[in-house]
């Protein structure tokens, strides 16, 4: 089952990376993480860092993506984001602003199909 | 959209406007949040709107939804902003369409959408009427307390789907009916009664007296005697509460809740008798948000303090203020405010620890070092506010045997009647005067005006003072007192026998 999530989530990463390249973005690295936590894209809109965090669910038996992104999380990838601005210094000092976006996808539950992408930017 | 949707917050007694803001906006990270200094209970109004709308048949908006309760600087608690909140999301997203005037609303929800029993609601109504704001939506169970105020429609709401029905104009709701205030005050009867006691006959004209004008009285006697007995039959003389005083106590159970569902007014005087462990705020108010102690829910009605002494020190002595006033005022970080407090102390203790001082057939057991500690407690100032004092003597055994027992003396119905009568003659009185309804509410300066003592009675009186030295307090109230015995004899001027009675219970 754990595995299934790992595969899932790996999977919604690169439906999100497709889409974001599409609309213009440049990926910068995908699954960051360090001993603080995780981000799963890091991408530059134009002058801005971004950090997005996916969010993947199959039908809406259990709520919706949206949902699943509290305060809780929202800090949490502050956090990891913070970290990264000092970790990968090399990147970071070419940018004089960041922010952090949501990505949420919903798969149909029959044919695993994409039911919606939502962007929210800067949450 | 912007959708703005008049409610109310309470502070102490004060209502004031509250305008529930809901913005619901399509852009942004979906999410769902209170602004506007929201206490806990009002932040936790989010998941019952939310479930409540879902129960309710129609789809939860996902979107980005403030809700500002203005003006912001005010602090509000309480369930009762789930209605607004509720009609504010269905009406932005269009569902619901809003009505063209004014209009209250206010209420809990429950997780099915349905409205539960609301405290503050005859509050909203007199706001209403304050702000010329014609149309209220309360819970069902609460519209009654709010249908008493004339010239409002109160409309009674069951559920948010026959709520969107009425305002969509699908299937109207119809508005309460008013309901007439006198109606429902002559509408009770007793419960405990007067000639079930045998004898402790001067007690019981005492208590009549004390009920009559509204003084405090206090009853010293051996345990077994009958005081606590005798206090909860005075429950069953009490006046009735007239229009005026019954709205002023449903305000104050109204903000408490103490109102039961589907209650309207409070049409029995109140007879509070907190335990003497009882807490100096639990008896006063208070709290970091002041709420009303036992002696504002005893407003217009009867405080009973049995085993007196016994009660904190503390808690006594701020009974001072409130018992020469009428109203207490509760200072506190949060703000500073004034609760009616205008009870009639019915106090009862024994004369010392054991209990028998003065019983001529049972020793007393206790040391006068213990006998002076116990009436220590009893401060002079406390004392020199209650107006009647009395000693109620053990009753003869013998006389209780069930094969000697009749029915003594009249019952509580007969002395209800004469008790009535001289509350109509001073209620006649002071018609004029605010706040004022019974001889004990007199201020000093209205004796001259109400209180005429013939030649007789005010020498017997200036006699009195000069000789037992009372202070000018007692004197003022010994007045009253007389006063009150008068009008029980329907007597206008103040006869010197009128004092003599009224002197016999200060001494």
């Amino acid at each position: 089952m754990k595995i299934e999530n790992y595969n899932k989530g790996k999977n919604g990463e690169d439906m999100a990376r497709e889409f974001l390249v599409k609309k213009g973005y440049e990926l910068v690295m995908m699954n960051y993480e360090n001993k603080i936590g995780e981000i799963d894209l890091v991408v530059i809109d134009k002058d801005f860092l971004v950090f997005v965090e996916v969010k993947l669910k199959v039908g809406d038996k259990f709520g919706i993506p949206e949902e699943m992104i509290d305060k809780r999380k929202l800090s949490q990838i502050k956090r990891v984001a913070e970290s990264f601005l000092i970790l990968e210094n090399k990147i970071a000092k070419k940018f004089k602003k960041y922010r952090i976006d949501a990505l949420c996808i919903v798969l149909n539950e029959v044919d695993k199909e994409i039911e919606r992408i939502n962007h929210y930017e800067n949450i | 959209m912007l959708i703005k949707i008049l409610s109310m917050a309470n502070i102490g007694l004060k209502s004031e406007n509250v305008d529930v803001e809901v913005n619901v906006a399509d852009k942004g990270f979906p999410s769902f949040g209170i602004v506007g200094l929201a206490g806990r209970s009002v932040d936790e109004t989010k998941e019952r709107v939310k479930t409540a709308i879902i129960n309710s048949d129609i789809e939860f908006p996902v979107a980005k939804i403030t809700v500002n309760l203005a003006p912001a600087d005010l602090a509000k608690d309480g369930s009762a902003y789930d209605l607004p909140v509720a009609i504010g999301v269905i009406a932005a997203i269009g569902e619901v369409k809003l009505p063209k005037e004014k209009a209250y609303f206010y209420g809990e929800l429950s997780l099915d959408g349905s409205l539960h029993h609301s405290r503050g609601v005859f509050l909203l109504a007199l706001l209403a009427k304050e702000n010329g704001v014609k149309d209220l939506f309360v819970p069902r169970m609460s519209a009654n307390e709010a249908s008493v105020v004339e010239g409002i429609n109160v409309y009674p709401v069951d559920n948010l789907k026959t709520l969107i029905k009425h305002l969509n104009g699908e299937k109207l709701i119809e508005p309460l009916k008013a309901i007439n205030v006198t109606e429902i005050l002559n509408d009770i009867r007793p419960e405990f009664d007067f000639n079930e006691i045998l004898g402790q006959q001067q007690a019981k004209r005492a208590l009549e007296i004390a009920a009559a004008g509204g003084h405090n009285i206090f009853m010293m006697g051996p345990p077994g005697s009958g005081k606590t007995m005798l206090a909860r039959a005075m429950a069953g003389i009490l006046p009735n509460l007239t229009e005026k005083e019954s709205l002023e106590v449903t305000k104050i159970y109204s903000l408490t809740g103490n109102i039961p569902p589907g209650g309207s007014l409070v049409r029995q005087r109140p007879f509070r008798g907190p335990h003497h462990t009882t807490s100096q705020i639990g008896l006063i108010g208070g709290g970091s948000n002041p709420r009303p102690g036992e002696i504002s829910l005893a407003h217009r009605g009867v405080l009973f303090l049995d085993e007196f002494p016994e009660f904190g020190r503390n808690s006594l002595e701020a009974l001072r203020q409130p018992l020469e006033d009428g109203y207490v005022c509760i200072s506190r970080a949060s703000g500073s405010m004034t609760f009616p407090a205008q009870f009639m102390l019915v106090a009862a203790a024994n004369p010392c620890p054991c209990g028998h001082l003065g019983d001529p057939k049972k020793e007393c057991k206790c040391g006068s070092y213990q006998v002076l500690n116990y009436q220590k407690k009893l401060s002079g100032p406390i004392m020199d506010r209650i107006d009647l004092h009395l000693t109620v003597p053990a009753v003869d055994v013998n006389n209780l045997m069930i094969d000697k027992q009749k029915v003594s003396g009249e019952s509580s119905l007969e002395i209800k009647k004469r008790i009535n009568e001289a509350r109509k003659i001073q209620s006649e009185r002071f018609k004029d005067l605010a706040h004022i309804h019974s001889n004990s509410d007199m201020k000093n300066s209205h004796l001259k005006e109400f209180a005429k003592l013939s030649d007789e009675a005010n020498l017997l009186l200036k006699q009195a003072v000069n000789k037992f030295a009372l202070s000018a307090r007692s004197y003022f109230r010994l007045i009253k007192v007389s006063r009150t015995i008068a009008d029980l004899e329907k007597a206008e001027i103040i006869k010197e026998f009128h004092v003599a009675e009224a002197l016999q219970y200060r001494l």
